[in-house]
């Protein structure tokens, strides 16, 4: 028996194409970012929508035979397979298996199978009996027709207000299980005292449960009326449970409200996070000081490209007053910066604080989470540079050094200055444009000459072609794939040039 | 052209580092501080500083401030240089001022106080940010460009009289031959801004326009010298 689960482990272990099957399977279930998970839901989300449609229709209708046959075995057999799937994927069985087997031979301990199975099992048992898998379970079976109404409940996995809802309150845990003990308590009691006072005078009260629901009904404020109390002892009992009843839902709104206006902010800024993770490429500003302002002022971003994080809560209201997309955090933990989809997007992080050591830290950060992120930083200091170029920042940038060069040249080349200024603000003068050639076939292989930039009102300046710059080139240079072609001149002359080279890829 | 003489105000933060980016370049400065430290400081690094109260008239007067070409302000605070170009303006009409500031208020108020040009420092950064994000190759390349004193850079030149360009067409010369480029110029005759050679004009160049070029340092300093020539 031993060896046979072994061998099997073991032929599953070995076995790329499982262990590839089970990751993709599990990303598609887990992973809110995987790009294929969006059509799954969508399946499974029709498949609810059709079954409960038959259900309604059902009601008065008679339903034609294939429609009973897909919600009888196409929906049931596909979330069967959904469920299975998600039992699946809760633990790797072969892999404990052959992890036990591993240590007991490295201890020199007999090998029993049960104990990796029975830990395995256990696991996935706990799995099982979470609220979604109940729920899932029992959605599957169609034959019982009142159980297909656990097919509604399925759509509570994607419905995220409602998830956010319910863990809201779970916070308020301690106090409504307090509430509802209360509660429990008061009709338990009231029940039982009419049950006993008017059980033989009442003609509705028959028996305890009848008792039992008028207290809740009366407890609620709802008061149907279809029992009331006759006698002057029920009736001051109902007195007594109206007014506790009134005290009781007071409370438990004020603990709802309460629970939610503390947590508001909290999902407020999860929901700007999910809105910005969509996005492939997105900007997060940390701090909202004079350059974050001008910067934000000059690019004119919309909401989808970038996300300011702050710490200082009132700068957070100042940014917010002024419309920006803007959560309260600190962009230096590790915590804040992995909520952000740094996988998949191309995150670009620029640190903009005014004190050097929080950039270095952030940098150091960013960078530890993936050498992906791209880190453009201020630095005050120029003694910080080279710490943040160990740190791994990609461009650091020093306000004083900038407008010190700035300053220098609208002295010594006032002439140089305005052009170089219209070049930097990107006024509609003319610009400096990088063209990226790629693998572009018309362009590899041409030499400079034949393409005729003074035809398209271009300024070529020269190529920069692994790391170094040509200058302006003899007119027999011949262009290497990824070239990057460095041009002056207006926008439209550029747009030209791209739509007369198709697939050429320019930056500016 | 004569090398400009430079009065700064200012030895702090921005002073100390523009001041001897200036002087590397071989320009004559003067430096103005009221902080004392700072004006040893500056008088270590070889330059001549005058210790003045920024707040009395009399004493800038003193400066003699007609001599200089040009003036810049960038003092640490950014009200004393509102306050000083505004009181420098008051006290003598057309001078050349260039100041720093850190915020769009203060550079509104220096315009107002008669600035010439203003440099504002998160603008700029701004910018460069702006840049490096749209053409990070082209952005590292132009701060070398611009900063560099050996390799490939900016220069800008006055035609001098009698020189081998003047009365001929801007794209009749090759600049190319020269190995430098012609990036732009301010052509007298049309109007008084700088133009880029993209914007599609033909230029007359004359005596007394400003041409832009762009190439090695070397090779710019042997054009500069060579269209004072008359034949080549």
């Amino acid at each position: 028996m031993n060896e046979l689960v072994l061998s099997f482990a073991r032929k599953l272990h070995n076995s790329s194409s499982y262990r590839e099957i089970k990751s993709f399977v599990r990303d598609l279930i887990r992973n809110d970012k995987n790009p294929y998970k969006k059509y799954f839901d969508l399946t499974i989300i029709f498949l609810i929508f059709t079954s409960i449609f038959i259900l309604v229709y059902e009601v008065k209708e008679p339903v034609p035979h294939w429609m009973d046959t897909y919600d009888l075995y196409v929906v049931s057999v596909l979330f069967g397979l959904e469920y299975l799937m998600r039992i699946w994927v809760v633990n790797d069985l072969s892999e404990m298996v052959l992890e036990e087997y591993q240590d007991a031979k490295f201890l020199g301990k007999p090998f029993k199978i049960t104990t990796p199975l029975k830990k395995g099992l256990k696991e996935k048992l706990y799995f099982m009996v979470t609220p979604a898998a109940i729920i899932d379970l029992l959605a599957i079976f169609p034959t019982y027709r009142p159980l297909r109404l656990f097919r509604v409940l399925k759509l509570l996995r994607y419905a995220k207000s409602i998830n956010q809802f319910v863990e809201v309150l779970s916070n308020k845990r301690f106090e409504l299980l307090t509430l509802l003990l209360l509660l429990l308590f008061i009709v338990f009691t009231a029940g039982i005292a009419i049950y006993v006072l008017e059980e033989k005078i009442n003609p509705n009260i028959n028996s305890l449960f009848d008792a039992f629901y008028w207290s809740l009904v009366t407890i609620s404020t709802v008061g149907f009326g279809d029992i009331a109390p006759v006698t002057p002892e029920g009736r001051a009992i109902s007195m007594v449970i109206i007014v506790s009843g009134i005290a009781m839902i007071s409370f438990a709104t004020s603990v709802i409200v309460s629970a939610f206006s503390e947590k508001l902010n909290e999902v407020k800024e999860h929901r700007t996070i999910e809105r910005i993770n969509k996005s492939d490429a997105f900007l997060i500003v940390c701090g909202y000081g004079q350059l974050a302002k001008m910067f934000l002022r000059k690019e004119g971003l919309s909401s989808e490209e970038y996300i300011i994080l702050e710490k200082d809560p009132e700068r957070v209201e100042a940014a917010k007053r002024e419309g920006y997309n803007v959560i309260q955090e600190d962009a230096s933990r590790t915590e804040v910066l992995k909520r952000f989809n740094t996988k998949n997007a191309k995150v670009t992080v620029l640190c903009l604080i005014a004190d050097d050591i929080e950039n270095i830290y952030i940098t150091l950060t960013a960078k530890a989470i993936s050498r992906k992120i791209k880190v453009i930083t201020r630095a005050n200091d120029s003694s910080m540079v080279k710490k943040l170029e160990y740190a791994g920042a990609d461009h650091i940038l020093l306000p004083h050094e900038v407008a010190n060069n700035m300053i220098h040249i609208a002295i010594t080349q006032p002439t140089m200055y305005k052009a170089l200024h219209a070049v930097l603000t990107g006024k509609d003068v003319a610009q400096i444009y990088e063209i990226h050639v790629g693998m572009h076939e018309e362009l590899v292989g041409a030499d400079i000459a034949s393409i005729e930039f003074t035809a398209y009102k271009l300024l070529f300046m020269g190529i920069h072609r692994n790391g170094e710059f040509l200058f302006n080139p003899p007119k027999e240079t011949v262009l290497q794939p990824y070239d990057v072609l460095l041009v002056i001149g207006r926008q439209i002359s550029l747009e030209h040039f791209r739509n007369m080279h198709k697939g050429v890829v320019s930056w500016g | 052209m004569g090398m400009k003489k430079i009065l700064i105000f200012g030895y702090g933060h921005h002073g100390r580092h523009i001041a001897n980016g200036l002087k590397e370049d071989g320009y004559v400065l003067t430096v103005v501080e009221q902080n004392e430290s700072y004006c040893q400081q500056a008088q270590k690094d070889g330059f001549d500083c005058i210790l003045i109260d920024m707040g009395e008239d009399a004493e800038i007067l003193k400066l003699r401030l007609e001599q200089y070409d040009q003036i810049v302000c960038v003092m640490d605070d950014e009200h004393y240089n509102v306050f000083l170009t505004l009181s420098l303006n008051a006290l003598m009409e057309g001078l050349n001022i260039v100041a720093i500031s850190d915020s769009v208020h203060v550079t509104h108020k220096l315009r107002l106080a008669g600035a010439k040009r203003v440099i504002d420092m998160y603008e700029v950064s701004a910018n460069r940010i702006h840049n490096i994000l749209h053409r990070p190759i082209a952005t590292e390349l132009l701060k070398e460009f611009v900063t560099s004193k050996d390799g490939i850079s900016f220069m800008e030149m006055e035609i001098p009289e009698g020189s081998f360009l003047h009365g001929k067409m801007s794209d009749e010369v090759n600049f190319g031959h020269y190995d430098v480029l012609l990036v732009g110029l301010v052509d007298f005759e049309r109007h008084k801004g700088f133009e880029f050679v993209t914007a599609g004009h033909k230029h007359h160049l004359d005596a007394g326009d400003i041409i832009v070029c762009m190439g090695e340092v070397e090779k710019l300093r042997i054009f500069k010298k060579m269209i004072a020539k008359k034949d080549v």
